[in-house]
């Protein structure tokens, strides 16, 4: 009897043990798939994976020797790069496309700005010394110039880092895109409170997205592309998207330990494909591949639809649990056992074809697809005329009922310069004056040329069913020969704005909507001038040498010739 | 650009890794909303084999190649931040396998719309690699307009060059593609692929093989081969020396002392605990150096007595030849 207890008891011992060992790093995966109403898909693809206790590193300690990493799950590439600069928080995005708010509602994820951005809290190395809640954003303590070279200088290690690691150009974001907007980017995690932290934005809008920057993408993945919701991961269906992104978070909990979340997603286009102007997709033809195995090390591997409303469809197979607006597969659970003969391939067939909605887009409307509410109505053009200058005009519709407070921020590379003064702000087309309570909490840090971008930050307040317009005026740049870019004449690409849309309570953090990015054509030169111009120049000079050589040492004779008209010739030249 | 694309699924083919492979590609034609199939990039006019594929690594891609970053990579000269994916890092022991392609003319070759790099600058830029001791031997093709004349210039030891066509000659594109509408593939890639294709992991062809196959009919173009500043015959130079990256493993004792053989034969590898690294043509493993280094101290140590001791001799000869004159005009 005692030794059976004995033995249950050592059993027990270590079945715990095993257990608390195991829970030191979770994966899990997830599938959320949303048809959208102008009959497109929505998918977003999210790898999380939590490294319990884990914390970053503090950045007085970077001089000294890093602890060994052993990791099993977590990715062992970003596990060395961030300790390695002493980054507490980064995201960094690379998408291609144009996010549609107007159709497609708001993303899962919120960072859907063109091309790439990367965005990091780097601690600084400075004790903290305000306390920071969780509604305002950190105060990074005043940065001695240390400091700010330091987390300038780890900034730089870490763009190129995440350079070579994602096969993208990150190494360009130099300090001519580089930013610094506390208020819109604040912390989706948590921060150390042993040190305040700096925040670095930079994006860089004519950034390509492809196979290769996928590859190493899925090598931070426990299964790779082989099994689980990671097969799904195909270059050849994923870029053929209408909109696809990709999106590397890596955040700190205090609670939980050190998150990296890696996401995909993508807007595909069913009734491209389709013979029937029907918007029936399934995994296979959204992703080309079916679920086939699943994923042993994952914790949790669930692929959740979003369910129409308005019209009839079928969902097949059974989904695992259907509540009132998803339906939700558990790949692991017993019941959907996923086996080679048996693959998972959600489908979902309507009735009808495919009808656009007649009714004006309504934010609030039931508009049949989830809750895909948009807040504002956004967009941002640039008037240009000519090559000196132009006017930048963003609109913000309000269709709600309820006024909307929202941050307006634009992070304008020096090409292009604001007058501030001829800002001007009209709703529904009225002027307002500058002491109206439409605009407030205008921040300016203006651009140094060849340096440092435009830091412009306002706070805006929409009223309820009215169009917001905002215009300024800018001048475009000059610049110089060297710095133009092998193709001058396409223009260059500016950077999204960012509208930062409170929450009215102050309780939870805010929506980031992103608007397109623009192209500006700014006065290229004729580049074959440097050789025109020493083609002229040495030819000039030559006629100026050769005419003055052959003035000094030549001399001129005239010849006279006899009457039998045989000449008479003298010496030519000088003797 | 499937030129390049072609010869990178070659040689990872032949099992060189990524991590020894620097591919340039100065377009972003794959992913490109111009191309009608997204992702892919096709070599052949039928469609048959993707090059893009699913697991490419691009390391310098749109405005990032430039001829200064191309010689920054050859000759090793990198700001400090550089991510080690973009960087060369060979040594004395590895073969390099060097591949241009692009727009090119009589001594140059075009990079971007606004800048050229020239033979000289690559002749150059070897003769740096060559001093700083970073290449065992280096095999560089060019597929460009008069594209011998890009070896023209050379002048270091060790290269094998070869070159689509000559001066004053056009290269020539193979195949186009009525889908994607643009020519898929040149003339000279294309047969040298055709002859690739036939080389496995283990393959004993040899570069006079390779070299053999050209026909300036069937190509269009009249390659060339230059061979004088390479030490080794082709007919004992084999492909696998540069495309392909076999590891053959020497269980050694751990006990014996290892012979400081500064030996050539880049497959040779020890056992590292349980992974063995490949030495292939671009790296040599950290084991070789710790064993070679000891001996190179004290054969080094040995030339330099050696060398000082012959320094000091000629100095004393020519000082007392220099005596001998004074004494015999005064005298």
């Amino acid at each position: 009897m005692k030794l059976a207890h004995l033995w249950s008891f050592i059993v027990l011992f270590n079945a715990s043990c095993l257990c608390r060992a195991q829970l030191s790093e979770y994966f899990d995966e997830k599938l959320v798939v949303k048809p959208l109403k102008d009959g497109k898909v929505a998918s977003t693809l999210t790898f999380t994976t939590v490294l319990k206790n884990g914390t970053p590193r503090d950045p007085e300690l970077l001089h000294t020797e890093d602890e060994s990493q052993h990791y099993s799950l977590f990715p062992l590439a970003l596990g060395q790069v961030l300790p390695e600069y002493g980054v507490t928080e980064m995201h960094l995005t690379l998408n291609a496309g144009k996010w549609n708010y107007d159709a497609w509602g708001q993303p899962v994820e919120a960072g859907v700005g063109t091309g790439a951005e990367l965005w990091a809290w780097i601690g600084d190395g400075a004790l903290a010394r305000y306390a920071s809640s969780s509604s305002s954003p950190p105060l990074a303590a005043q940065p001695s110039s240390n400091n700010k070279s330091s987390v300038d200088a780890r900034w730089q290690g870490l763009r190129n880092a995440l350079a070579g690691l994602f096969c993208s150009s990150l190494g360009s974001l130099d300090e001519l895109r580089t930013t610094s907007p506390v208020e819109v980017f604040r912390p989706e995690g948590s921060l150390p409170s042993s040190s305040s932290h700096q925040l670095r934005h930079a994006s860089h809008p004519s950034e390509n997205v492809c196979t290769e920057n996928l590859t190493p993408f899925i090598k931070l993945l426990p299964c790779k592309s082989s099994a689980g919701l990671a097969s799904f991961l195909n270059p050849h269906k994923l870029f053929d998207a209408n909109w696809h992104g990709m999106g590397v978070h890596v955040l700190w909990h205090e609670d939980e330990g050190v998150e990296v979340r890696l996401t995909f997603q993508t807007v595909s286009d069913p009734l491209r494909s389709s013979y029937v102007r029907k918007q029936d997709w399934s995994l296979e033809s959204l992703f080309g591949a079916k679920v086939e195995k699943a994923c042993r090390a994952a914790r949790s591997s669930l692929i959740q639809v979003s369910l129409p409303r308005n019209t009839p469809y079928s969902l097949s197979p059974q989904p695992t649990l259907a509540e009132n607006d998803e339906a939700v597969y558990d790949i692991q659970s017993a019941a959907a056992a996923v086996e080679k003969d048996k693959p998972i391939n959600v489908a979902m067939n309507y009735l009808h074809e495919f009808q656009h909605e007649s009714e004006p887009q309504s934010s609030l409307s039931t508009s049949g697809l989830g809750a895909t509410t948009s807040l504002l109505s956004i967009q941002r053009t640039l008037k240009e005329s000519s090559q000196s200058h132009g006017q930048l005009s963003v609109v913000l519709r309000n269709p709600s009922s309820t006024p909307v407070d929202a941050v307006y921020l634009e992070t304008m590379p020096w090409i292009v310069q604001f007058y501030l003064h001829t800002l001007t702000v009209t709703i529904n087309e009225v002027p307002q004056p500058s002491s109206s309570s439409v605009f407030s909490n205008l921040s300016y840090i203006p651009a140094i040329p060849h340096s440092r971008p435009t830091t412009f930050h306002v706070q805006l307040r929409i009223p309820p069913n009215s169009t917001l317009r905002l215009t300024m005026d800018v001048t475009k740049a000059f610049l110089r020969y060297t710095e133009h870019p092998p193709d001058a004449q396409r223009g260059w690409d500016l950077p999204p704005a960012i509208i930062y849309i409170l929450d009215p309570d102050q309780h939870h953090r805010g929506i980031r909507m992103y608007t397109p990015t623009l192209l500006v054509d700014l006065a290229t030169p004729d580049f074959s001038m440097p050789y025109n111009v020493i083609i002229f120049t040495c030819t000039l000079v030559a006629f100026i040498f050769g005419s003055v050589f052959n003035l000094l040492t030549r001399k001129f004779v005239v010849v006279s010739l006899t009457k039998l008209g045989t000449p008479v010739t003298k010496e030519k030249g000088g003797d | 650009m499937s030129n390049a694309l072609s010869m990178y699924r070659t040689i990872k083919r032949l099992g060189i890794p990524d991590s020894n492979i620097i591919l340039m590609l100065a377009d972003d034609v794959s992913c490109n909303p111009r191309n009608k199939f997204p992702a892919s990039v096709y070599g052949d006019a039928g469609r048959k084999l993707d090059l893009y594929g699913d697991n490419i690594e691009v390391d310098y891609r749109g405005y990032e190649v430039t001829v200064e970053n191309f010689i920054r990579v050859l000759t090793g000269r990198h700001p400090p931040s550089l991510p080690r994916s973009k960087r060369l890092l060979t040594d004395a022991n590895s073969n390099i396998f060097i591949y241009m392609t692009g727009h090119g003319g009589n001594e140059l070759l075009k990079f971007q719309d606004n800048e050229e790099i020239s033979a000289f600058d690559v002749a150059d830029a070897f003769e740096q690699m060559w001093r700083g001791k970073r290449y065992n031997e280096i095999f560089f093709m060019a597929d460009t307009c008069q594209a011998n004349s890009m070896y023209s210039k050379l002048y270091s030891p060790n290269i094998l060059a070869t070159g689509s066509s000559l001066v004053g000659q056009n290269s020539y594109s193979y195949a186009n593609d009525q889908d994607i509408g643009v020519a898929v593939i040149d003339s000279f890639t294309h047969y040298v692929l055709e002859f690739m294709e036939g080389v496995g992991k283990t393959g004993k062809q040899s570069m006079k093989d390779l070299f053999d196959t050209f026909d300036p009919i069937k190509i269009n173009s009249t390659p060339g081969v230059r061979s004088d500043l390479f030490s080794r015959p082709l007919e004992e130079t084999l492909i696998t020396d540069f495309f392909g990256g076999v590891a053959r493993v020497d269980v050694v004792d751990s006990e014996s002392e290892e012979s400081p053989s500064l030996s050539l034969e880049e497959d040779q590898v020890e056992t590292v605990e349980r992974n063995t690294t490949q030495d292939d043509s671009r790296t040599s493993t950290s084991r070789k150096h710790e064993n070679r280094l000891p001996s190179t101290s004290t054969t080094g140590r040995e030339d330099w007595k050696a060398r000082a001791a012959r320094t000091w001799g000629a100095v004393g000869v020519v000082l007392g030849l220099v005596g001998a004159v004074v004494v015999r005009s005064t005298s």
